[in-house]
């Protein structure tokens, strides 16, 4: 068995070769607290990908829509070019799951948080985006989390090589694309979304490299935050 | 007593439960629902399937049409998955528009057909640009009792398998499609995906098959699926509570298992109509 | 969510303050907010900041058939979508009077002034034409949504490229941006909407009023004019009674503010040409500023890659030292029919002895899975014998029953065996 294993361990190495020269995340950017009428907003760019949240409460909440217990969270997310669609919806559910793990919404019961995200452009890896620009907007606003979290796109290319942070180009000539959330204590998966398909292998090294990469987001998370309450530029 | 314990507290009802390995309804952590599926349920389909997974039941009906394809994909057929959740199954659902669990429902059976590419599209098309089927993939839940995803998929992949399409052809002189009834034949299915979902409890326990009530009381949901090659078609994980990468391969070991279950039942059933016949 | 109310100590102060021609940001009466014009990544994207109201419009368009009574001509659709972003009190998905209006006024400010050569947008006559879609996000409303709208929705019609497209014969080839560049729209003027809010029934007059004013104003009075002085649209609201004069006068400010603007906006316009011509990189990662300490960008970063297939396989081979289970073997009842699982419990037809067989094998240990399965596999192989012997004989039975199925039993099949099998049970257990 333990001959099997270093084999398999071998073959492991030989493919992080082919990988290591692809995976780097395009330049990204934040402006937080830049809407004067939400409670908190910030506005993303992930390459020329950009997105703009803004949060909105707690404020009250529809009796219909009430949870005794804890805040209820809404999340909208409107695309450039008409109305939202189906594929808008499932994306707005795993930004809602999402956040709704990592805030401590049972400070605020029988209260509505509003957290609309608008895209600004779409160049590939959207839904990282969307989640990246939905966490700074939470922490603009104040809100209480028991962790970060932040997104991070890998594609899988025809030949099997890993694309972190994927262009639409890149996401275009894919095999396979994954999306997952990465919370910041101890860079477990929180949300995954997938399309086209893979082996446990690739997946297995697409989680260990938005792992990776989500230490490089929660770094500059830092650095935005430290420089925001820095006295100078 | 334990009727008013559960209706009271319901969380910690099943927290008792899990503290000694085992659910309320007797099952072990990692341990399905008996599945059962019947084919060809509805006659007036192309292809049906009905797939009960304990309480849950799914039924499932293909109708092929013949249409035009679209101006983008000229040489391509569709497939239109639709999930229906009617009031019958439950009473949490309302009439009225679909509602949001169907709509996400309906767009993960989407996604697999499309990711797990069940059905080749060009497989579909009879006349480049001028004709081609259109499968009308119709699953309505009649039972609802959780983990309606693994079911429909089920009950999808067994209705594709057992639909059978007539011989087509394009008349040269007046272009006008000719069916010719008497010579059927199936639809070539690619690859054989089946889904396995998971719920977890209180942030750390993992089950698996999930009842309605499991569900509502979990902390986060995830749905594996995955086909006959060892290749995950989808990993969906909407959000909820972190998992770990080996919480996560866990999982894909208990998908790997069930699918092999699945895969003989189908096999087993297709060929036991056959020898009926 | 409601919008939060204006104290009456409130109105009472901003009233006082434009009585004595005061405004609150220290305007003067006809002095408008800073204008902002910046372009996104794709060409007919631009976004409007007028102070802290910002709005982002996005020109799209596609091929469709013409509307019957005009053949020739391209489609123009405007839609102005009030974003709960903007304002907590602008709801999702609902019309509200405010986003009549602004759709109303922004359609006669653009279309109505035929400020889009249409004709030019007509493909193949009576078939295929562009329609051009005008989607305008308000992100931020500080007061004078429609102003900052009309200037955004005009600038991205300027700024927007279609695809070229080809004849031939009866094939229509669209030529994406690599093979032939795009060919912007004709436009032939540029309508631009001026607001003005009027206070104390028409007494007090304020430009570009900002969210606060407009909520205590009495009246608002839009004029929409392009440079050469040719009023496009003009709209009174709010049921004030306008003098003549009050509205030659407005008019008058109104043409100022236009020729300044439109010189801005061809301004932008030039910028980003020029940008563009450079190759350099322009879009709204650009435009944020470097200089807030509310803002940072992070340059391409390379992700640190060793270990990463190690630990990838490292946590598959961890899963990998468990046995794989064993998977059961399904039983098939009845043909058509087939169940698997542990906790087998029979569906329609009732097979008490199973069950009992089916608890024990719960409470037994994993070790003897295996021993299991191969009780299991022999049983099935008796019962499925069973079966098919049964159905053999049940075939007469239902032909007694169901006359007319006996031609269908090709698709109905597995109903009537079920059936036949329910009877075929209680033969067993006499």
């Amino acid at each position: 068995v333990s001959f099997l294993r270093r084999s398999k361990f071998e073959e492991g190495g030989m493919m992080e070769v082919s990988a290591s020269n692809n995976v780097s995340l395009r330049e990204f950017g934040c402006e937080q607290n830049l809407l004067s009428r939400p409670d908190g907003s910030a506005s993303f760019v992930q390459g020329d990908t950009s997105v703009m949240a803004g949060v909105y409460g707690p404020a009250e909440v529809k009796v219909s829509k009430e949870i005794y217990d804890r805040a209820t969270l809404e999340v909208l997310l409107q695309p450039k070019v008409g109305p939202a669609g189906v594929r808008e919806q499932s994306q707005e559910q795993c930004v809602r799951e999402t956040c709704e793990a990592a805030l401590l919404l049972s400070l605020h019961p029988r209260s509505s948080l509003t957290l609309i995200l608008q895209v600004l452009h779409d160049d590939g890896s959207l839904l990282s985006c969307c989640l990246n620009a939905a966490c700074m907007a939470l922490m603009d606003a104040g809100l209480s989390m028991s962790c970060l979290f932040c997104g991070v796109t890998c594609a899988i290319g025809a030949d099997g090589d890993i694309i972190a942070d994927p262009t639409a180009a890149q996401e275009k000539e894919s095999r396979a694309l994954m999306t997952f959330a990465i919370d910041s204590t101890e860079r477990r998966v929180m949300m995954s979304s997938t399309k086209g398909s893979f082996s446990v292998q690739e997946l297995q090294e697409c989680v260990a490299v938005s792992q990776k990469a989500s230490e490089k987001v929660f770094q500059f998370y830092r650095d935005s935050v430290r420089r925001r309450y820095s006295k100078n530029l | 007593m334990a009727a008013g314990f559960k209706t009271a507290e319901p969380l910690e009802y099943h927290r008792s439960f899990l503290k000694e390995n085992c659910r309320p309804d007797g099952r072990e952590l990692s341990e399905f629902r008996s599945t059962t599926l019947n084919i060809g349920s509805i006659s007036t389909a192309d292809g049906s399937a009905l797939v009960k997974l304990g309480n849950t039941t799914i039924i499932c009906g293909i109708k092929a049409e013949l249409t035009n394809p679209t101006v983008d994909a000229p040489g391509k057929g569709y497939i239109v998955p639709n999930v229906d959740l009617p009031p019958l199954c439950s009473s949490r659902f309302r009439p009225g528009p679909p509602g949001e669990q169907a709509q996400a429902a309906s767009q993960f059976i989407a996604d697999i057909i499309e990711s797990s590419e069940v059905i080749k599209k060009e497989d579909l098309c009879i006349g480049r640009g001028k004709l081609c089927w259109v499968l009308y993939c119709d699953i309505m839940c009649l039972d609802y009792d959780g983990n309606i995803l693994d079911a429909c998929v089920v009950a999808l992949l067994a209705a594709l398998k057992t639909t059978q399409l007539p011989e087509v052809t394009i008349n040269k002189e007046t272009s006008a499609p000719e069916v010719n009834f008497e010579k059927k034949h199936k639809l070539n299915i690619h690859r054989h995906p089946v889904s396995v979902s998971f719920c977890i409890f209180d942030d750390s326990i993992l089950i698996v098959d999930p009842t309605a009530e499991e569900e509502s009381l979990s902390t986060a949901r995830l749905t594996v699926v995955m086909d006959e090659e060892d290749q995950l078609c989808s990993l969906h994980k909407p959000g909820g509570t972190p998992l770990s990468g080996e919480k996560l391969q866990e999982c894909i070991k208990r998908a790997t298992a069930r699918k092999g279950e699945i895969h003989k039942l189908i096999e087993k059933v297709i060929k036991s109509m056959k020898t009926a016949q | 969510m409601k919008e939060t109310p204006l104290s009456n100590c409130e109105r009472d102060f901003l009233l006082r303050a434009i009585e004595e021609k005061k405004r609150l940001d220290g305007r003067q009466t006809y002095d408008y907010r800073k204008l902002k014009i910046t372009f996104g990544t794709d060409y007919g994207c631009c976004f409007v900041d007028l102070g802290q109201t910002r709005v982002m419009a996005q020109v799209s368009c596609e091929l469709v058939a013409p509307k019957e009574n005009r053949p020739t001509e391209g489609i123009l659709f405007f839609n102005i979508e009030l974003s709960p972003m903007a304002s907590p009190s602008f709801e999702q998905g609902r019309q509200s009077e405010l986003s009549v209006k602004l759709n109303r006024q922004l359609e006669r400010c653009l279309r109505n002034s035929k400020c889009i050569d249409t004709e030019s947008l007509c493909v193949v006559s009576g078939e295929k034409v562009w329609q051009v879609r005008v989607d305008v996000h308000t992100l931020n409303n500080d007061g004078n949504l429609m102003d900052a709208a009309s200037v955004a929705a005009i600038t991205a019609l300027c700024h927007f490229r279609r695809p070229d497209v080809a004849i031939q014969g009866e094939e229509v080839t669209v030529f994406s941006p690599e093979e032939r560049d795009p060919i912007p729209l004709s436009v032939y003027h540029m309508p631009i909407s001026v607001s003005f809010a009027f206070f104390q029934q028409g007494t007090f007059l304020l430009v570009d009023p900002c969210e606060r004013e407009e909520r205590v104003m009495d009246g608002l009075l839009m004029i929409a004019m392009n440079k050469h002085r040719e009023i496009c649209s003009i709209q009174s609201s709010g049921g004030i009674m306008l003098l003549k004069d009050q509205v030659m006068r407005c008019s008058k400010i109104a043409s100022v503010k236009v020729s300044e603007i439109t010189e801005l906006i061809s301004q932008a316009l030039l910028n980003d040409k020029a940008a563009r011509k450079a190759g350099g990189k322009c879009g709204f990662a650009e435009s944020m500023p470097q200089d807030r300490i509310t803002a940072l960008k992070m340059d391409q970063t390379d992700v640190e890659m060793t270990n990463v297939s190690q630990t990838g396989s490292g946590v598959i081979l961890q899963g990998d030292e468990a046995p794989p289970p064993t998977v059961p073997s399904p039983v098939v009842p009845v043909p058509g029919v087939g169940q698997v699982g542990q906790g087998l419990q029979s569906w329609g037809l009732e097979e008490e002895e199973e069950d009992d067989d089916d608890e024990e094998e719960e409470s037994s240990g994993d070790d003897q899975v295996e021993e299991v399965t191969q009780i299991k596999l022999s049983e099935k192989d008796k019962k499925e014998a069973a079966v098919v012997e049964i159905s053999d004989s049940e075939e007469e039975e239902v032909v007694i029953l169901y006359p007319e199925t006996t031609e269908k039993s090709k698709n109905s099949g597995s109903r009537s065996d079920q059936k036949g099998a329910a009877a075929s049970k209680k033969r067993q257990k006499k």
